[in-house]
């Protein structure tokens, strides 16, 4: 903006206004200079209603410097001078006559743009003439941001539960064709609703950030009593480690499943089982792994099921898949052993 | 109308076991030669630029991350396609133009409308 010399008359003539202006009203200009809402008086006999007054929250607001804003338009830092729906909105508020907020997209000396709520004041002399305006704009920054934030939350919650219904759907329909009696068919769905729910309730408890390992483990192994009587048949073995939600599904579910099979095949099968949960964590050149075996023992003589049940195929289909692993399950006679092998978070994930 | 995909390679490009386990099932009754899953967007391009495929399911996310780069493969490749998503209706303007969108949960029967449309 100009310096002194090329100050126009227009501008030499609003800013002796302003010492007027200041003169006269002493110590509500004040105020006025030191509260944090951004301030400015305008002229309403001028044209385009020259800015004659602007205190530091507006400076601030706009990083402008007060004399590149002394007498300029009042509309001279909307962000779309040609808008005419906002045009008319200032209108209205300067007439008085505003019925609803009015929200203006204005724009900073540095190009930056921002949304801010416009409330304006006529001052009247004497006679009743409005011979200036006193607006204050209030910054819609950080709503206008949480507005965002909050569309997004619920765009993302809405995608979650319906990929939810999707997945419930699957396991209804599978465990339809895997069943003809109706009883069983409940027990597979609802163990299988359980296990996704637990899961869902540990990464909830964990703010959706991330889920260790050794609670995955527990929490998919709480329904099957291995968190009393059977808690000593089960030895769990391996360093502290947390995944990703996603990870820590996809692993919720797997354990959930060899601990259905355990039960009804398996070491859960019979009163003297037992399974050992050990793992260790591996660098390789994609990256760390974690190289997991689950092993039971004790339990009833194991054959190798004719047909893959939706249960086996979860197993082994479903880090392979998801996480871009490779599970191995061997139904050896002395027991299932089950081997993982997917990758492990670069660095800890808090 | 299953005439149409039976004996076809259709790859499915879905993040989530359990809903391509449902999916394959559908395809593999409709008589489909083969189901191919990809759960990534890296993956699924591999799969593309290696293999024939005569049409393909798309899942518009894949564990957070947009597949669009799948669908320039498979458009490349010429591989018919239709988007499969959790998103809202609303959300679906751009993608939804040029392709059939199923959206989550979707029944078997949208699944067999979509792919005999798209083959027909």
């Amino acid at each position: 903006m100009p310096n002194n010399d090329s100050k126009s008359e227009d501008q030499k003539s609003a800013e002796a206004e302003v010492e007027d202006f200041q003169d006269d009203l002493g110590p509500f200009v004040v105020a006025a200079e030191t509260t944090r809402m951004a301030m400015v008086f305008a002229d309403a006999c001028e044209k385009d209603n020259p800015i004659i007054f602007a205190n530091d929250s507006f400076l601030e607001l706009t990083g402008y410097a007060r004399e590149e804003v002394l007498g300029q338009s009042f509309n001279f830092f909307m962000a779309h001078i040609d808008d005419e729906a906002a045009l008319a909105l200032i209108r209205e508020a300067f007439e008085g006559l505003s019925e609803i907020d009015c929200e203006i997209h204005y724009r900073r000396k540095d190009g930056s743009k921002f949304w801010a709520t416009l409330f304006v004041n006529p001052v009247k002399d004497d006679d009743g003439d409005i011979i200036q305006y006193f607006a204050s704009f209030v910054d819609l920054t950080a709503y206008k941001d949480e507005q965002a934030q909050s569309r997004m939350l619920i765009n993302e919650l809405n995608h979650r539960v319906k990929n939810t219904l999707a997945t419930v759907q699957s396991i209804v329909s599978q465990a339809a064709r895997g069943n003809t009696d109706s009883q069983a068919m409940r027990k597979a769905v609802e163990t299988r609703l359980f296990a996704l729910s637990r899961s869902h309730d540990l990464l909830s408890r964990e703010k959706w950030h991330s889920a260790g390992l050794v609670d995955v483990i527990h929490d998919a192994l709480a329904p099957f009593g291995a968190a009393d009587e059977r808690a000593r048949r089960v030895e769990i073995n391996g360093e502290s480690i947390r995944f990703a939600p996603k990870a820590a599904l996809a692993l919720g579910i797997a354990f959930n499943e060899l601990a259905t099979n355990a039960t009804k095949y398996g070491a859960f099968s019979s009163d003297a089982g037992t399974i050992r949960i050990a793992w260790t964590v591996e660098p390789s050149s994609t990256g760390r792994r974690l190289l997991l075996v689950w092993t039971e023992k004790g339990g009833p003589a194991v054959a190798t099921p004719l047909r893959k049940g939706f249960g086996s195929q979860v197993i082994e289909r479903g880090l392979a898949h998801e996480l871009d692993g490779t599970v191995q399950l061997d139904y050896r006679p002395e027991g299932v052993v089950c081997t993982m092998n997917i990758p492990a978070p670069e660095s800890e994930i808090e | 109308m299953s005439d149409l995909l039976s004996g076809r390679r259709v790859l499915v490009v879905e993040d989530e076991i359990l809903i391509l386990m449902m999916i394959e099932i559908i395809l593999e009754d409709l008589g489909c030669q083969s189901v191919t899953g990809a759960a990534s967007v890296e993956k699924a391009v591999s799969l593309i630029e290696s293999q024939v495929y005569d049409a393909a399911m798309l899942d518009m996310n894949l564990g957070g991350e947009d597949s669009s780069k799948v669908a320039d493969a498979l458009s490349k490749r010429g591989v018919p396609f239709i988007y499969s998503t959790g998103n809202d209706r609303r959300d679906m303007t751009e993608r939804a133009r040029d392709h059939a969108v199923l959206y989550k949960p979707f029944r078997e029967a949208d699944v067999i409308d979509a792919l005999t449309q798209l083959l027909s």
